[in-house]
């Protein structure tokens, strides 16, 4: 393909100012057309085929009672709906998906942004520090939660910090609360190093006489934060938390190692309780119902972040 | 369940007709796929005219079973030119279930797989796996998990007993007397255990007995415990809850206090590991003695009696023919192969054969270089003539993960132990009577 | 540019900068170190900081154990294909769909979107059928095709939209009046001037590719064809328990020279999106 608008640009008249009395077809607006069509095609085609048919087909399974193993599959019309509505289940794993991916995305934003900050001071060795905290983004995922899952035990690494500025450290995986913070701070320290990259390098582009100027006008080091970072960076912001906030609700390794998603319910979130329900409790047909489910939650957050660019951003028109 | 008609339908059978097979769905997603103007290309494997190819799913990757499995697997072939390739493919631990079912979903099973002990029930109830061969020779205990309506559908490849692996220098220190002392004067009892659990801990700081694997969520572990007071999570025909009986009441009561009053137990959320010298006790299958080293001195003893006398538990794995498969015939010849008795007694090499041929200490000590004849003969032997498979149900990891999370407020110190067993039986009893 | 910060402030700074650090390195300091120690040694509580008797037998069984040299140039040149092909199919989209007007394009981008919005256990299933209904399975082609032409590239397309769309129209209505057709434009003017953004998906699109796990599990089964996250997992001992040495010796393996790569990349990654700016 690409080689074929190659030789169509090369075809095209040179200067097409010239006589302008023939009207061809392929005016140069058809043209263009034809080009926008032809360079999404491959990512179209991509998206109908590994995207669309396979969701259209979990939206069908999810009117279906599907047993792999016993091979079974019939209709059910809309009976897991109506299951997914008295799921006693559901309330407590949508309370938990919203507290963790509320929690991820704040923590997780905040610390890259701070760590953009703080990497982006004229500081020698910057770089090494950069270097260490993207590190994680590279360990096995494997490694990396056998690790924490020491350091958060009771006489783990964590408590024994604590201790020495004297502070008695919760049991952190048995606990409701302090498991769910758990699972969220593992999952930042892993990732946070991607998005601190790319908050580093929109600060970098944030001309220096913006603040010299502000600085002039007499504004603190928060008020030149607020006034001129934030907003010069909106589209890195915006584009990090749409990636968080997805990410978040897709995160469920961790989870399945960490925590199983106890103690109680108290981790179980959606992901991980519509892996349960199709892989281990073989019901197929009510997996793919919170699997719509979870599109629809995460399409609507989508959507709504989507909105608020215009009001947020800077640079979009 | 379909019907296995071998050469007559292996030559027509597209590769999408491997795919709907049973499964009007893929009737859809091949039509959906047609649309695309994609599909069609005949790729399937095993499915066409021809050599035979059988495929076997299992979960460890090691060099030597692997190298076990494919010396059977060519020494078959040998005898059999129609099959032309036996692979093992080996899917990891713990994403095993998913993988496998995926491609079952997919309409790609194998044609022979492994089975924890824990999914056996879904597997022999389903229809999932094709009746195999029923060797006299393999002991009935073993047998009942594998069994439905009086057939067998799987081959009970793994058969492990419970026994309590023992740092015998650490209880020297802690000034106890060693497991093989109190059996010999019939007091190698629980509360024994408890005893020398708390003198261990207060003694040496180290940990006192651990119930290896269980860390308060793998609560089915906790079956080499409470068979002490014959407890029982269900009903013998698993329709009614039994976590609030009475004697599995005292047996949680007992652990609870073993935990969280004599600490003769690690709390939850600490880790010991007994083969790092990091705890005196701990309850696990035979299987692990390979982990220990001569760092310090050991000792393998029965589990200890509960109120209720001495018990034995074994944990399992099976390995059974997918009726979903395309060559099922050759599987379930495959499967009869592998698991005769020359060949059975080279797999008990790593896997423990209930086999009542190789029930012999002789037979054991090969495959067992690190225990002595008589620790064998306690626990290995008795154990898998008598012992009780770890709980299982249908719909096990449903049920499972219900009792898990039911189960959680029980291991905090001040848990209303009677209160907690109750709410497990409200939590499961629905999904028992399904 | 040449701020220095008073003494006191760098001073705090470091001491802010290297607590902070802790929870990030210690967990691949232990990774590195205890692939070094003796299985026994690994999981000793609490944890030890240096082995006391470091070896490099473990990283020997890696290779004996597992065809890892093949699997390594398995992963990397999958990785490679992958993150081509994406920058290919991503940039052309994304600078259709910010530059060039066509009917249906506001709905055009939605659809595509959606990819964006689908975790990976959601539609293996339906995948997987696809895959097996073409003979696709037990080759490398799902991991290729899906990645460069499914959901995950949807991140890459979203990326390089976002970064198109900040690109004067002055320089496009320059090239038009040299006579420039769309390809070349995208060719010559725009994609030159998105290195930072084509960087950026790069690594993203790698690393997404090197660690994807599910996946090549679900699809490969020959050990010739498996990728590292895959192989890694492949390292058990006789009862089918993980021989950790092993595995901690092959994870560090394959993270190092990622991290190695990020460490020479990163100036110019870093500083190169900087420049014209993904910001």
């Amino acid at each position: 393909m690409a080689t074929l608008e190659r030789a169509r640009a090369k075809a095209a008249p040179p200067h097409p100012r010239g006589d302008g009395s023939r009207r061809p077809f392929w005016t140069a607006r058809r043209r263009d057309q034809l080009a926008g069509y032809l360079f999404i095609a491959p990512q179209l085609l991509g998206s109908v085929l590994f995207v669309l048919i396979p969701l259209a087909l979990v939206f069908w399974y999810s009117f279906h009672e599907w047993n792999v193993l016993a091979g079974s599959f019939r209709g059910v019309g809309a009976d897991n709906y109506r299951a997914l509505a008295d799921d006693p289940k559901l309330p407590g794993v949508l309370r938990a998906t919203a507290f963790f991916s509320v929690g991820l995305v704040v923590l997780n934003l905040g610390l890259a942004l701070a760590l953009a900050v703080l990497l982006n001071q004229k500081l020698r060795g910057s770089i090494v520090f950069r270097t260490l905290f993207f590190s994680p983004v590279v360990v096995s995922l494997v490694a990396w939660t056998i690790v924490w899952g020491f350091l958060l035990q009771k006489n783990g690494g964590i408590n024994a910090g604590l201790d020495l500025v004297g502070v008695d450290g919760p049991n952190w995986l048995r606990g409701e609360t302090s498991s769910m913070i758990s699972v969220i701070v593992v999952q930042v320290f892993k990732n946070v190093g991607l998005n601190m990259v790319l908050f580093l390098a929109a600060l970098q582009g944030v001309p220096r006489e913006l603040y010299e100027a502000a600085t002039v006008d007499g504004a603190g080091p928060w008020r030149r934060f607020l006034r001129i970072t934030v907003p010069l960076i909106s589209p890195t912001i915006l584009l990090t938390s749409i990636i968080t906030v997805v990410g978040s609700l897709q995160v469920f390794a961790q989870i399945a190692v960490l925590t199983q998603g106890g103690p109680g319910n108290s981790t179980t979130v959606l992901v991980y309780y519509l892996y349960q329900q199709a892989f281990e409790f073989h019901h197929f047909g009510y997996g793919a119902t919170l699997s719509v489910l979870l599109f629809l939650i995460v399409l609507v957050l989508t959507v709504v972040q989507w909105q608020m660019r215009k009001k947020w951003v800077f640079h979009e028109s | 369940m379909s019907s296995p008609a071998r050469p007559s339908t292996r030559s027509t059978r597209s590769s999408r007709g491997t795919l709907t097979r049973g499964k009007p769905v893929a009737l859809a997603a091949a039509g959906l796929l047609a649309l695309t103007a994609c599909g069609g290309s005949d790729g399937g494997s095993g499915s066409d005219d021809g050599p035979v190819t059988l495929r076997m799913t299992i979960w460890t990757g090691n060099e030597e079973h692997l190298k076990l499995l494919n010396g059977i697997a060519a020494d078959y072939r040998e005898q059999h030119p129609e099959v032309q390739e036996i692979t093992f493919d080996t899917l990891p631990v713990e994403s095993y279930t998913t993988a496998l079912t995926t491609q079952i979903a997919g309409g790609k099973a194998p044609d022979l797989a492994w089975i924890f002990e824990n999914s056996a029930p879904d597997f022999v109830t389903s229809g999932a796996l094709a009746e195999i061969e029923d060797d006299p020779d393999v002991l009935p205990s073993a047998k009942k998990l594998w069994q439905h309506e009086d057939k067998l559908y799987a081959y009970p490849f793994s058969t492990s007993p419970f026994g309590v692996f023992v740092n015998t220098d650490m209880l020297k220190e802690a000034g106890r007397p060693a497991p093989a002392e109190l059996i010999e004067q019939g007091r190698w009892t629980w509360e024994e255990v408890a005893q020398t659990g708390a003198a261990v801990r207060d003694e040496t700081g180290e940990a006192g007995m651990v119930i290896r694997d269980f860390d308060y969520k793998l609560w089915d572990n906790l079956a080499a415990v409470w068979g002490g007071w014959g407890a029982a999570p269900w009903s013998e025909d698993g329709r009614t809850c039994t976590f609030d009986a009475p004697e599995m009441t005292e047996a949680m009561t007992f652990l609870h206090d073993a935990v969280f009053v004599d600490e003769a137990l690690p709390a939850p959320g600490t880790t010991a590991n007994f083969f790092a010298g990091e705890a005196a006790m701990t309850v696990t299958q035979i299987s692990r003695a390979s982990l220990l080293d001569d760092s310090f001195g050991w000792d393998f003893v029965p589990l200890p009696e509960g109120p209720a006398g001495s018990y034995d538990v074994i944990g399992q794995a099976g390995l059974g023919v997918l009726a979903d498969g395309d060559n099922v015939e050759e599987a379930v010849d495959f499967l009869a192969f592998m698991t005769n008795e020359k060949n059975s007694a080279a797999l008990g090499r790593y896997f423990p054969q209930a086999r009542s041929s190789q029930l012999d200490a002789g037979t054991l000590a090969k495959s067992n270089p690190q225990l002595k004849p008589a620790q064998l003969e306690e626990v290995v032997i008795g154990g898998i003539e008598n012992g009780v498979v770890k709980p299982t149900h249908t719909n096990q990891a449903e049920l499972y993960d219900a009792v898990r999370a039911a189960l959680d407020p029980l291991w905090q110190p001040d848990a209303d132990v009677a209160k907690t067993l109750q709410d497990v039986c409200s939590a499961i009893q629905p999904q028992l009577e399904k | 540019m040449s701020h220095k910060l008073p003494r006191r402030v760098r001073l705090v700074l470091y001491g802010v900068l290297l607590v902070l650090l802790v929870p990030f390195v210690f967990p691949t300091w232990w990774m590195v170190t205890s692939s070094l120690k003796p299985a026994s040694e690994i999981f000793a509580f609490p944890p030890s900081l240096w082995p006391e008797n470091p070896g490099f037998g473990a990283y020997e069984r890696v290779f004996d154990l597992q065809p890892f040299a093949q699997q390594y140039w398995n992963s990397m040149y999958i990785a490679v294909v992958v993150t081509i092909g994406t920058l290919a199919v991503s940039s052309m989209a994304g600078y259709a769909f910010a530059r060039i007007r066509f009917r249906g394009q506001n709905a055009l981008f939605l659809v595509v979107l959606t990819g964006l919005l689908i975790p990976s256990e959601v539609t293996i299933v339906p995948l997987f059928q696809m895959f097996n209904d073409w003979g696709m399975t037990d080759t490398h082609w799902p991991l290729v095709l899906v990645p460069v032409l499914g959901a995950p590239s949807v991140l890459a397309t979203f990326i390089m939209r976002q970064f198109f769309i900040t690109l004067p129209a002055e320089l496009e209505e320059a090239a038009r009046m040299d006579g420039l057709g769309r390809f070349a434009i995208y060719w010559r003017i725009a994609l030159p001037l998105a290195r930072p953004a084509l960087a950026a998906v790069g690594i993203f699109t790698f690393l997404h590719s090197w660690n994807l796990y599910l996946e090549p599990i679900v699809y490969l089964s020959t050990p010739e064809k498996f990728t590292l996250p895959q192989a890694l997992t492949q390292f058990t001992d006789a009862y089918g328990g993980p021989m950790w040495d092993v595995q901690l010796a092959a994870a560090s393996l394959t993270a190092l020279p990622v991290l190695a790569v990020f460490v020479f990349a990163q100036r110019q990654f870093v500083e190169g999106l900087a420049h014209t700016g993904l910001k």
